[in-house]
């Protein structure tokens, strides 16, 4: 009997919990479409309260695609500006953030290709930076110098689509569900990827354990 | 659990859920060489995670907010731009076909084109169609003109083309129609088909009879008849 009234007690926390969540979850929905209903009408302290509230999101997804924080910084803003544009064709029957990632996907890999073209011009004396921008910051300045490192680190040697997995999943926190949601992948592909993912990035440590060579390929 | 088990999972496994009661974890915690390599993992990853994850943007909201709307105004006009001048491009490339010649050409306006083709049959009463297609030849050569010449024997081309090449072709034919020498050659070759005709219609004549050889004069032998 009183394992009875455990489990009753233990279904309701558990309904309660996900009810919270899904409360939470709509009135976030309803404030965010609130905010980009008065955006897209020309309130211009809606839109800034938008990239108030959205814009270390769509930082930290720009950072996945970009070489550094600086180029995210980039993505980021041309993310918003294409957000501004394009806010009219916001449909409130999905989360904001969803839309604001495919937005930035595409700026980013836009951007990306650009960046690739501009890179030979970047070779040039005259386009190399006259006055170190970090200058006010220098604890901003290692923090990027290190989230740099670990970006080419972490990604440099991932296709697109295995990076882009591996961070949601294993450095943001998503489940393989959620990724497959929020990238338009089948949720196969999403676990196809994060495995490729993930052998790739553990092999140069994995390598070090006598028992590696013996490891089934 | 083998080392090779413990590094397979390892390899492919979510380390954010390998809990502590875990075979892995009870494998790593006693293993000399897989509990470092695993720890080493899931620290590389937790770093990398709260470095990315902590690290905020350096610009400001509010003048990423106004310098967005900004560039998209501007963008919106440039836009426009870009299209009146698309839209005035092509219709300078337009009006500059239809001033020039080569416009009008392209279509089929200054008569030159099919569209202004017509047919016309010119009887020859000396010519054979074949002479006159060779005189004609090497002045209806505009697209889509032609001639063509009948093979049941009538006097008469037929020229498809533009009314200049129709008129050359009347002219040039009447040259050729009118000469003398065309009309004595036709004369003759029909005088030549009348001379055959008769020929052929003449009665053939009777083969002579067997002739008898005379014997020369000294000799006695009485004349034989031949067999």
């Amino acid at each position: 009997m009183s394992r009875d009234r455990f489990r009753r007690k233990k279904h309701r926390q558990t309904t309660e919990a996900e009810t919270a969540v899904t409360y939470r979850d709509r009135a976030s929905y309803a404030m965010d479409a609130q905010l980009a209903s008065l955006a897209s009408a020309g309130d211009d302290a809606a839109f800034t309260a938008l990239v108030t509230r959205f814009q270390p999101a769509v930082f930290r997804w720009a950072l996945t695609f970009a070489r550094d924080p600086d180029e995210a910084e980039d993505i980021t803003q041309e993310v918003f500006v294409r957000t501004y544009r394009q806010l009219g064709d916001y449909r409130s029957d999905g989360p904001l953030e969803a839309w604001l990632y495919a937005i930035t996907r595409r700026a980013a890999l836009q951007l990306t290709r650009k960046g690739k073209r501009r890179a030979r011009l970047a070779l040039t004396p005259a386009a190399s930076p006259t006055r170190d921008v970090y200058i006010t910051d220098p604890g901003g300045r290692v923090d990027r110098e290190r989230a740099a490192t670990v970006i080419h680190q972490l990604f440099a040697g991932l296709p697109r689509r295995q990076r882009e997995i591996f961070d949601l999943v294993d450095l943001q926190g998503l489940s393989p569900a959620e990724a497959a949601e929020r990238t338009g992948m089948k949720s196969v592909s999403v676990r196809a990827n994060l495995f490729k993912a993930r052998k790739a990035l553990r092999e140069s440590l994995l390598a070090t354990h006598p028992a590696y060579g013996e490891l089934p390929r | 659990m083998t080392c090779q088990e413990c590094l397979s999972e390892l390899a492919t496994g979510s380390l954010r859920e390998l809990r502590a009661d875990s075979a892995v974890m009870a494998h790593c915690a006693t293993c000399p060489d897989c509990g470092p390599l695993a720890t080493a993992l899931r620290e590389r990853e937790y770093d990398a995670a709260t470095l990315l994850n902590n690290l905020r943007p350096m610009s400001n909201p509010i003048t990423v907010a106004e310098r967005a709307g900004e560039l998209a105004r501007r963008r919106r006009v440039g836009k426009v731009a870009v299209f009146a001048s698309g839209v005035a491009l092509v219709l300078t490339f337009w009006a500059a076909l239809f001033t020039t010649g080569l416009g009008r050409g392209l279509m089929g306006l200054d008569g030159s084109g099919a569209s202004r083709l017509s047919t016309e049959i010119i009887p020859l009463s000396c010519l054979s169609p074949q002479q006159a297609a060779d005189i004609i030849n090497p002045f209806v050569r505009s697209h889509g003109s032609t001639y063509y010449i009948g093979h049941s024997g009538v006097a008469a081309i037929t020229v498809r083309g533009t009314a200049d090449e129709i008129a050359k072709s009347r002219e040039l034919i009447g040259q050729f129609e009118t000469r003398a020498s065309c009309n004595t050659s036709l004369a003759d070759r029909i005088r030549e088909i009348q001379k055959a005709v008769e020929d052929a219609s003449q009665p053939r004549e009777v083969a002579p009879p067997a002739t008898t050889v005379a014997p020369p004069a000294g000799d006695l032998v009485p004349p034989v008849k031949k067999q």
